[in-house]
């Protein structure tokens, strides 16, 4: 029970990262691999602060700023220098690398001590529960991780929310047809590369705050937290979009969520039925590349059962 | 009005695929106007749309529309005073959003864009009743994905979308091209409408001497970059459909004769 309690939290809280993705992925069709980077500068920023004893709201915010620079970044690289999406990504994930060190000052940062959002957690569960462990289904649960869960449950909800009001505003409209044509919204006098700069910083500012939550969840930051999370996200956008199967905002966004909490319970099972640890990222890598083949595989065949 | 002054435009220059696209085109076009441009392919009428807005910079020469000189404004700041419709059908409508969407993102061209809602409760009846003057039923589909409707459809959408603000300048640029012959003379006869019905100061690409015969009170032929011939006036209107065509056939002739001549010379001489 613990493990899938805490699967669900770890998947609502890369939902963050993941509805990050879809904003750089889906609105844009911008493969932003400053997210491997961002995460990390979310977590380190938001760590140092607390170590600090910086509260908890001021340093997941400040994450989010940290990340939405990150962003803009890699957008002004893009748009103003001409310097090709990846690349563009590339440059500042890995000078972000670097940067992440300064932060923390060391690779990995301990917040044992530290009073974090998980504290918080724990003392909503504790009120909730009114013990210091509680029961669910039968089973019991500590109280930490029954709180973690509400409260990242509840931190997704709102920011879902907001991002759902925002696409359907003038700004976030222009944002989603940037992403849709071109061609067409630049007609109608708006500039693409603002769009473009402007989305990143949502887009990485969501993934760094991500960052932050997962290092208060599992109590340190560490440099290397954040390889391999882009294609994370893009599992979780692609289970999302399969899950849902709608191209409106509301429906995308609840994919995106949904899709992530699943692909964290998937993989939780997986390693409790014995896949090796090491073995993550190569099995993540292989199920995107299935994911993005197979659509069109699927279509080719059914195309030649049609013509046969 | 639009002026355009000695407008030049060299593609890929210095390179052996160095194309002169324009070579001093220069044209003043007045408020109200509705001018129809022709030309063989390649003979720089779509160019010369592009260049009015600002898909690139022209290398010399100075565009000026309602008496501001916007000849180094980037496309975007230029959209506040263009409206335009494209070849391509697809180009003038973001799929994914629907009619209504898009409705009201050209009902905000060229102005901020803010977090105020995309579409508050008065323009949607706006939006319905003004696509309801399409006489196309598209009013009962405001929020279906554009992209699920057909290329006339989006057409029409896109020219009420070009027009929503009044523009200063409408760019069409051979918008019925690409369009199944019905819906073409559908979406010409809207055309017509929008243009009079508000004065639209036009410059229409078209590939059809019919409709540069009938439509429109100035014909503008192109030919390599430069303006062969304009029609305006008294002259414009004894001009008929077969006129253009023989002096299209007249341009190649020429060209021809220009060809066979150099290869003439080059046998006798090189």
């Amino acid at each position: 029970m613990n493990l899938l309690l805490s699967a669900w939290t770890i998947g609502l809280i890369l939902s963050l990262l993941a509805l990050g993705v879809y904003i750089s992925y889906r609105v844009f069709k911008f493969a932003d691999i400053t997210a491997d980077g961002s995460i990390t500068f979310g977590a380190a920023v938001a760590a140092s602060m607390l170590t600090h004893g910086r509260h908890p709201l001021a340093a997941s915010g400040a994450a989010f700023v940290a990340g939405a620079l990150a962003g803009i970044c890699t957008g002004v690289l893009h748009t103003r220098f001409k310097i090709n999406q990846l690349l563009s990504g590339i440059l500042v994930m890995t000078a972000l690398y670097s940067i992440n060190l300064h932060v923390m000052g060391q690779s990995n940062l301990p917040l044992l001590s530290a009073t974090t959002l998980a504290t918080y957690a724990q003392d909503l569960g504790r009120w909730i529960s009114g013990h210091d462990s509680a029961m669910l289904l039968g089973w019991p649960v500590s109280t930490r991780d029954l709180g973690s869960l509400l409260l990242a449950a509840a931190i997704v909800l709102v920011i879902a929310l907001i991002l759902w009001l925002f696409f359907k505003t003038n700004l976030g409209s222009a944002m989603r047809a940037s992403g849709d044509n071109e061609q067409m919204i630049r007609a109608l006098g708006v500039s693409v590369e603002n769009m473009i700069v402007i989305g990143l910083a949502i887009s990485n500012g969501l993934v760094a705050f991500a960052g932050a939550l997962l290092a208060q969840y599992q109590g340190f930051a560490d440099v290397q937290m954040g390889i391999g999370m882009i294609v994370w996200g893009l599992a979780s956008v692609i289970i999302g979009r399969a899950l849902i199967g709608s191209d409106s905002v509301g429906a995308a966004l609840t994919g995106t969520i949904l899709g992530s909490v699943l692909f964290r319970l998937i993989i939780a099972l997986a390693l409790r039925w014995g896949l090796n640890p090491n073995d993550l990222k190569l099995v993540t890598a292989i199920f995107v590349f299935g994911a993005l083949v197979l659509p069109a595989a699927m279509q080719k065949v059914r195309r030649h059962a049609a013509a046969s | 009005m639009l002026q355009l002054r000695e407008l030049q435009k060299t593609f890929f220059a210095g390179t052996p695929n160095e194309v002169r696209a324009l070579r001093g085109v220069s044209l003043q076009i007045e408020e109200g106007s509705f001018v129809t441009v022709i030309g063989t392919n390649g003979s720089g009428k779509s160019t010369l749309l592009n260049a009015v807005a600002g898909s690139f910079f022209v290398d010399g020469g100075a565009i000026a529309i309602a008496g501001r000189d916007v000849t180094r404004w980037p496309e975007h700041r230029r959209a506040a005073m263009i409206g335009r419709v494209f070849q391509n059908p697809f180009s003038g409508t973001a799929p994914t959003m629907t009619v209504a969407e898009n409705l009201a993102l050209a009902a905000r061209r060229g102005l901020g864009r803010g977090l105020g809602s995309l579409l508050p409760a008065r323009l949607q009846n706006e939006l319905r009743d003004r696509v309801a003057t399409l006489n196309m039923q598209l009013e009962t589909r405001m929020h279906n994905p554009i992209g699920t409707l057909s290329g006339g459809q989006r057409q029409a959408l896109t020219l009420l979308m070009a027009t929503w603000l009044r523009p200063d300048v409408l760019l069409l640029d051979e918008h019925t091209a690409a369009l199944d012959p019905k819906s073409a003379d559908q979406i010409v006869r809207l055309t017509e409408r929008i243009v009079s019905q508000h004065r639209l100061t036009t410059l229409m690409v078209t590939h059809s001497m019919q409709q540069a015969a009938t439509l429109g009170d100035r014909i503008v032929m192109m030919n390599q970059g430069s303006v062969l011939a304009d029609y305006a006036g008294t002259l414009r209107s004894h001009v008929r459909a077969e006129d253009l065509v023989r002096r299209f056939d007249e341009i190649r002739r020429d060209e021809q004769l220009d060809a066979s001549a150099a290869e003439m010379l080059r046998e006798n001489y090189v």
